[in-house]
């Protein structure tokens, strides 16, 4: 009863969770990632910085470095004793190195503690308390407590809180550490949602995986669950494991640590189920394969798998409940065929079980169903347009060929019908493809139709040459007819050439040629039409109307003439000449500035010329006035 | 009367060039109207002129000198030849 109450319980929450979406990891640490990463890590050392790169990360991996000693050697030889820093690289990677001893100065202990207090940074008292530990030299957790509590009040960097978190880590239980663990939930809340698929920090992928890694040593160090929900710790693996190029050592050794975290800590341990190849079963391969593992892709068997339910994708009708995979080997196995369903997309939802801390572990999987296709009932058939005569009916059986050509023209129609069964079970399928094919020998040319089912599932195809004439460009020859079969669930599409057919189009629109329907030459040229110039009257007219809008000059000269004015009041004063010399220079101005000057040019020469003109004529006129 | 001599003249111009453009066709305008406005504007000028120099008017400019309406004409001759010189292309 307990247990049954249990799953009934479960299962009211799957039903619940199932409306909403489940937010499954998008990526992880595959084998070959994992071998990626260990190939970075796994370069000789530099410094004690790398070296604690190295050790610590391929630790967090779960594998020893190459040569303990050389890399003891190594350390011992690098470490500076001067500097904080240094020592806490040291001492890290000396607890992990296995029969790696050092002694360490009363003057670098002192260096260390002093390190402790309220006016180094986050990061000194960080390294300083991670040394003393590493070393194994005592430390007073509530002063160190207290200086860290100090300086992270006026610290409000990321990665100084990270540190902090790492440095609670190392301090005794005793010590009150919840105002630190109360950082975990301030730091989630400045995560960056991508999406609703990524969760980063705005600083970078290596600071978020150096958050997960000192959340969770915290967590586990004080035993309370961080503060992280499940889709958040999806979310974060997303972004951290989506890195597959780590350049440098310190990227590499960030997201080391993070999966070092997620595949190992007291609480949370998102699962995947990966499915063996693709997920497909049919009736050759009636078995569906899915393996389980954690982030770093190590196999998990020691777990139960269960399938909740498969639901038809077309159909929602539900075909399977609750059934357990057997594990035969690494693989979790459930055959799925024994429930002879039809073919198609099933949604498959598996949950998985076996441990408290499992995230992630309900997944939704899309599974296709395979089967075959086979031909029954082909009938071919020439039908007379005018009903008088009886349609002769060949039925041809797959994969033959029908014996003796069909005919189709003005008078007769040629007729396809089929049906299409899944060969296992019987039922009657409808396909994607369901093409009709005739391809004209002589040509080239081909003609594809669409074959529909009727309401019965029956497949009709109808060549009327009257209505077709224009997809065969009234090409007549001899077609050959194929059938073609196709759909993503079949494993056996279908090119049947089924028969020839002989189609003649009426004669008076037959080309002469055939052309090929080449998209591909040149087209013809296309001349640019220039803007025409306007009508002009011809020349004559032209030189006409110039020669007659001149003549009232003349006539204004006889008239003058006549009239008699007087030209005998010209003086010869300079002035008077000047004006005339000035005013005929505007005049010849004029004529240059219309063949050639500008209106700027003309307006400087006018100003001089008019100047002149003006003073001169002035003088001209007071002159006369006088006279008078 | 000299002057009336020219007023003619200059109306005859004007009747011409728009009997031109009836006749022929509008291309090239801008030619046919600078031509046009400066046969136009000179007449009226040249009325201008008249009426100021006529004696008969002399009480209604009293401060305008004979030569000094002949300055003003020459003046404004100029200018409007400038536009039309522009004009015409």
């Amino acid at each position: 009863a307990g247990p049954g109450l249990r799953l009934e319980a479960a299962l009211s929450i799957l039903l619940l969770l199932a409306s909403t979406q489940a937010l499954v990891p998008s990526h992880r640490l595959s084998a070959r990632d994992l071998a990626r990463l260990r190939a970075v890590l796994e370069r000789p050392f530099t410094d004690v910085r790398a070296a604690y790169y190295s050790i610590v990360g391929l630790s967090s991996l779960g594998v020893r470095v190459a040569d303990e000693k050389a890399a003891c050697k190594f350390i011992k030889s690098h470490v500076d004793s001067s500097s904080v820093e240094s020592l806490f690289y040291a001492a890290q990677s000396i607890q992990v190195l296995s029969g790696c001893e050092v002694t360490i100065s009363n003057e670098t202990r002192e260096l260390l503690l002093a390190a402790v207090s309220e006016d180094s940074s986050v990061t000194q008292i960080f390294h300083a308390v991670g040394a003393l530990s590493g070393f194994g030299l005592p430390l007073a957790s509530q002063e160190a407590l207290s200086a860290l509590t100090a300086r992270l009040s006026k610290e409000e960097s990321v990665l100084a809180t990270i540190q902090a978190l790492e440095t609670a880590s190392y301090l005794s239980q005793q010590a009150d550490l919840s105002s630190i663990v109360e950082e975990i939930e301030d730091l989630v809340a400045r995560l960056d949602d991508l999406g609703g698929v990524y969760l980063q920090f705005e600083e970078g992928i290596e600071t978020t995986a150096l958050f997960i890694a000192a959340a969770y040593k915290l967590s586990d160090h004080v035993g309370t669950e961080p503060a992280i929900k499940e889709d958040q710790v999806i979310q974060l693996m997303n972004a951290i494991f989506s890195k597959k190029n780590f350049e440098t050592l310190s990227e590499a050794f960030s997201v080391a640590r993070a999966a070092g975290s997620l595949s190992q800590n007291r609480f949370h341990l998102p699962i995947i189920v990966v499915p063996d190849g693709p997920a497909a079963v049919s009736h050759h391969q009636p078995v569906l394969k899915l393996q389980v593992t954690n982030v770093m892709s190590q196999l998990l068997t020691q777990v139960s798998v269960k399938l909740d339910q498969a639901k038809s994708v077309s159909s929602k009708a539900t075909v399977l409940q609750q059934l357990p995979f057997t594990l035969s080997g690494d693989f979790f196995e459930l055959n799925f065929m024994n429930v002879k369903p039809a073919s198609g997309y099933y949604d498959f939802s598996i949950s998985v079980d076996g441990d408290k801390r499992f995230i992630a572990n309900k997944v939704e999987l899309k599974v296709k169903v395979s089967t075959e296709v086979g031909i029954t009932n082909v009938d071919l058939s020439t039908v007379d347009k005018d009903q008088s005569i009886a349609p002769k009916t060949t039925r041809v059986t797959y994969p033959a060929k029908a014996k003796g050509s069909f005919t189709a023209d003005s008078h007769q129609n040629f007729a396809l019908s089929f049906q299409l069964i899944d060969v296992n079970s019987g039922a009657e399928l409808i396909p994607h493809q369901t093409f009709v094919r005739l391809h004209n020998q002589k040509t080239g040319q081909e003609v594809v139709f669409v074959a529909e089912p009727d309401s019965k599932n029956v497949y009709k195809f109808e060549l009327d040459t009257s209505e077709r004439k224009t997809e065969f460009d009234s090409a007549s020859g001899t077609y050959t007819l194929y059938l073609i079969i196709g759909d993503a669930t079949l494993e056996n599409p279908i090119l049947w050439n089924v028969a020839d057919v002989v189609i003649t189009f009426p004669e008076e629109d037959a080309p002469s040629t055939v052309q090929s329907k080449n998209l591909f030459v040149p087209k013809p040229e296309i001349q640019h039409l220039f803007r025409e110039p306007e009508k002009r009257p011809p020349t004559v007219v032209s030189n006409t109307f110039t020669a007659l809008v001149l003549s009232p000059l003349l006539l204004l000269l006889i008239l003058w003439f006549k009239i008699g004015a007087n030209i005998s009041n010209f003086s010869f004063a300079p002035s008077t000449i000047v004006f005339h010399m000035g005013h005929a220079a505007m005049l010849g101005l004029m004529y240059v500035y219309w063949t050639q000057l500008n209106m700027f040019q003309t307006l400087k020469y006018l100003a001089i010329l008019g100047g002149i003109t003006f003073l001169a004529g002035n003088r001209m006129l007071a002159q006369k006035a006088v006279k008078r | 009367k000299a002057l009336d001599a020219f007023l003619l003249y200059v109306l005859l111009t004007g009747a011409l060039q728009f009997g031109y453009c009836l006749g022929v066709g509008t291309f090239p305008f801008n030619s046919f109207l600078s031509g046009f406005i400066s046969a136009v504007g000179s007449f009226i000028l040249g009325v201008c002129l008249r009426i100021q120099i006529n004696p008969q008017n002399k009480g209604e400019f009293q401060g305008i000198s004979p030569e000094r309406a002949f300055a003003d004409f020459l003046f404004a001759n100029t200018i409007l030849h400038l536009v039309v010189i522009n004009f015409v292309g």
